[in-house]
């Protein structure tokens, strides 16, 4: 899975391209993420629109990510989950837990 | 063959042809080659993309189980995978792992509002969800996998 990370207007947007799950994927991502936290950025926007695929280790991530960042007065927002993506946290029942936005603009500005 | 395993006959739709049977190394690194594999071989089969995607992604949560908790991430163990294909137009998808299983009763609901916010617990659920017809077998070290 590529990853791609841009910083701007203090949100940490996070480019994803590939499937995310267990193995090297989840482990870079998680990597990414807990070393952007430890730089004491809170804010995350995580673009799915390239990620056909999300299985349980990648669900697991992206929900223990969004409470570790709520919990330093953040959020992790995604932006234009593939249509599966949005199916599987549906089936799990975490979708509802995440703000969604279609644009990464759009989750920018819900930052500000 | 363990005495819980159902039937492979059970649904008299004829004879099913073996689309694949691999053995991976019982570790989490070893879990996408093999889905990987599983996806190619239904791309073969001309499988719907939404249908080919539920059943992946079911593969992963089965293998992801057998490597990790079957296996214990011992590569120097082994997990079996079987796809069979019935005239039907069904799909049987095996998972064996050397574990000692585990009771797929007390996997505890990730959508408990409690457990919703949990890491981990949502792959057997998954299975559940993505297949039309799920059954373990082997104390739960083998889990067997229909899509119609």
């Amino acid at each position: 899975m590529d990853i791609n990370v841009r910083k701007r207007s203090q949100v940490q947007l996070i480019q994803l391209r590939g499937q995310l799950r267990l193995g090297p994927p989840v482990d870079e991502l998680k990597r990414t993420i807990d070393e952007a936290l430890a730089e004491g950025d809170t804010r995350f926007a995580v673009n799915l629109a390239e990620v056909a695929m999300i299985d349980s280790s990648g669900i697991g991530l992206l929900v223990k990510s969004l409470t570790s960042t709520k919990q330093r007065g953040g959020s992790l927002k995604l932006v234009s989950p593939s249509n599966f993506a949005i199916k599987t946290l549906k089936l799990v029942g975490v979708l509802n837990l995440f703000e969604v936005f279609d644009s990464d603009d759009k989750a920018v500005e819900s930052f500000n | 063959m363990s005495a819980d395993t159902p039937a492979i006959d059970s649904h008299n739709d004829g004879p099913s042809i073996r689309l694949l049977d691999v053995e991976m190394p019982g570790e989490a690194a070893a879990v996408s080659a093999v889905s990987d594999t599983v996806a190619d071989t239904l791309m073969r089969l001309d499988c719907p993309e939404e249908k080919r995607l539920e059943i992946v992604l079911a593969v992963q949560e089965a293998l992801a189980n057998a490597a990790v908790h079957g296996c214990k991430n011992d590569s120097s163990k082994l997990v079996r995978c079987r796809v069979e294909h019935y005239p039907s137009g069904r799909i049987l998808i095996i998972v064996k792992d050397p574990g000692e299983g585990f009771l797929p009763e007390e996997v505890s609901d990730p959508k408990a509002s409690e457990n919703l916010e949990r890491s981990h617990g949502r792959g057997v659920f998954l299975i559940r969800q993505l297949m039309d017809e799920v059954h373990f077998g082997g104390n739960g070290s083998e889990v067997w996998m229909w899509k119609y």
